[in-house]
């Protein structure tokens, strides 16, 4: 059954088309919404709230036209912007209790639901003190409980990760992985990290300058890309590459391919698609030792990147600042 | 909230539950929009800091009312000649523009400055929800200080005249202009105060223009009038936004200009100002609906 589903949709903001007559199907369960910086990801899930208007298109939301009824879909929606957006003098609590009241609920429920909600998200005590010392972690849990109090039957997360340290990081996902394990609520989860859609999600949608990459099941998504090698060969640098691809063998650096959390090995690795003896002749001809040829299963990364490539290259916008070192081992790597 | 009760205490299930009470709809959202506004305006849940300028205000408002009622009360005849309604009135005006100019602000621009604004939009709420709401929280808190005052002081002079009976029946019309007055002075500070605060996401600024408009064209108004030499000059009367609810509040009391003003000497009645009055809120009114509907979360 399909949570929310958009045909021939397009958005554009001035000369700049964010998104281009795209058609996406979100299925129940929790879903990853990937791309890049500026791929449009944003975009959508404001298009799926009813907060922009379609240049063209449709969109249906738990069974609701969000052109015909923004209110019905929103009131059955939850949504954790990106971003700062929380009052900073007002405790959790009573911010939380406030949002609850915004989705109909009475005041009493409202407060009670916000105190259950702000417990279950990870905020005890804290949920007293005003919003603004708290943490980005914190914040990122306080939104979460926002999105959360009235009860939705889809949460709509845009980075809910972003700016969050790696403890920070590995216990939001763990709430998302919850919510939709022991709660039953859909989640569709925006992102630019492969890792936390690996981690979290069982389905997949990727988008790159306003197009659809792909989407399925994240096995369907990745089996696209054929299986390879992780070589080892002499340094692995800049004269072994042009090697392997004189050889007419597809090559690239990996720092490891899953990209999941705790994997801090270093870019040593090359991942490389091709026969396995054409990889040892290229090492043969040149006296290079071959320290390493694993078979590797394609990872969500490899694939990302693979048809990004195909796709037009590199993003059409990029990070203002490369992200801190423990973040890029989870990260999309060019 | 399932539990289970054993001998050595009660265990509490605090897992997570779907919400399945009653859920109300549009009212409630306004509601609670507006109700969180004037905990805000009146710096209720938060720091003393917040809570300075609206209950000062507010202090300043009802302090003279109270004072003077309590003196009438222990001594009847050491109290007679208090303010009437009309100069009351005037005095309040000065306090519902600073309270205004601190209130309105304080009401649009954090929302906007902080962002909030991408949570709230994405509830159930419309533009027109927003503005009903911050509208209805901002008519509130003025008009707490500019009726209810005036109010008490008529209960007061009611209940401590030798007959009540009969001052309240030789005083009616007063409280009925107390009310007439007190909600266009309501309306008016209220309406042009959002909308200078829709202009702008920094609360100083907002409230810093807004007394700027107010004081700067009263200046205005008597420097051309009494400086400038030029056909139909009188009318510069009404560019004076902070003259034109002193103006309407001696017209309708029925007290006279003061002689060798701008207004006593311009020669219109209180019924041009309040004509002017709406004219302005109709420009403030249509400026801040035009300013909220574009806001984007």
């Amino acid at each position: 059954m399909l949570v929310a589903q958009v045909e021939d949709l397009s958005k554009r903001y001035g000369t700049v088309q964010a998104l281009d007559r795209i058609d996406v199907e979100i299925a129940q369960g929790c879903t990853g919404l990937v791309g890049s910086n500026g791929a449009g990801k944003s975009t959508l899930i404001k298009l799926l709230l009813g907060l922009l208007v379609p240049d063209q298109g449709r969109a249906t939301v738990l069974g609701h036209d969000v052109a015909l009824d923004s209110l019905a879909v929103r009131s059955r929606v939850g949504y954790l912007p990106e971003g700062a957006c929380l009052p900073g003098d007002v405790t959790a609590a009573d911010f939380v209790a406030f949002m609850a009241q915004l989705g109909g609920l009475p005041p009493r429920p409202a407060r009670e639901r916000a105190a259950e909600v702000c417990y279950q998200v990870g905020l005890e005590e804290e949920r007293y003190r005003a919003v603004g010392g708290f943490s980005t972690g914190m914040q990122q849990r306080v939104k979460l409980a926002v999105a959360l109090v009235h009860d939705p039957s889809l949460l709509l997360l845009d980075e809910p990760t972003d700016g969050m340290d790696p403890q920070g990081r590995e216990d939001m996902l763990d709430l998302i992985a919850r919510i939709r394990g022991e709660l039953g609520i859909d989640v569709l989860v925006s992102t630019h990290l492969l890792g936390d859609v690996e981690r979290v999600c069982d389905r997949v949608v990727m988008v790159h300058g306003g197009h659809v990459l792909a989407q399925g099941s994240i096995a369907e998504v990745a089996g696209t890309t054929e299986p390879g090698f992780g070589i080892q060969l002499g340094d692995n640098g800049p004269e072994v590459l042009a090697a392997l691809a004189a050889a007419g063998l597809e090559v690239r650096p990996s720092g490891g391919g899953s990209g999941g959390p705790g994997n801090s090995s270093p870019v040593s690795e090359l991942l490389v698609q091709g026969p396995s003896d054409l990889i040892r002749d290229v090492a043969a001809q040149r006296g290079w030792p071959l320290r390493r040829l694993v078979p590797r299963a394609p990872s969500l990364e490899e694939t990302f990147l693979r048809l990004q490539a195909a796709a037009g290259g590199p993003p059409p916008v990029e990070p203002a600042s490369p992200p801190p070192a423990p973040e890029a081992a989870w990260g999309v790597r060019r | 909230m399932s539990e289970v009760t054993a001998p050595g205490g009660t265990i509490y299930d605090r897992g997570y539950r779907h919400y399945e009470g009653p859920r109300e709809g549009r009212g409630r959202r306004v509601r609670a929009i507006a109700v969180a506004g004037i905990r805000r305006v009146l710096g209720l849940k938060r720091n003393w800091k917040t809570k300075v300028v609206p209950w000062g205000l507010l202090v300043l408002a009802f302090g003279p009312v109270l004072a003077f009622i309590g003196v009438r009360v222990l001594f009847a005849e050491a109290a007679d000649d208090f303010f009437t309604y009309a100069q009351y009135l005037r005095i309040v005006a000065g306090l519902l523009l600073l309270f205004a100019a601190t209130a309105g602000p304080e009401l649009l621009c954090p929302d906007r400055r902080q962002n909030v604004l991408a949570l709230i939009f994405t509830r159930p709420v419309t533009r027109s929800d927003y503005l009903l709401a911050k509208l209805a929280a901002l008519l509130a808190v003025v008009a707490l200080i500019a009726i209810v005052p005036l109010v008490v002081l008529f209960l007061g002079n009611t209940l401590t005249a030798d007959s009540a009976a009969t001052y309240l029946g030789d005083h009616l019309g007063d409280l009925g202009r107390i009310l007439v007055a007190g909600s266009v002075l309501t309306v008016f500070y209220s309406v042009v105060a959002l909308a200078a605060a829709s202009l702008t996401d920094r609360r100083a600024v907002a409230t810093a223009g807004l007394l700027g408009v107010f004081l700067g064209t009263s200046a205005l108004a008597n420097i051309l009038f009494f400086t400038a030499q030029f056909d139909g000059r009188r009318w510069v009367a009404f560019l004076s936004l902070s003259g034109l609810p002193g103006r309407f509040v001696d017209w309708l009391f029925g007290a006279g200009f003061d002689p060798g003003t701008l207004a006593d000497q311009a020669g219109f009645t209180g019924l041009g100002y309040l004509v002017a009055m709406a004219v302005v809120v109709v420009v403030a009114a249509a400026l801040l609906t035009w300013r909220v509907l574009r806001l984007r979360a």
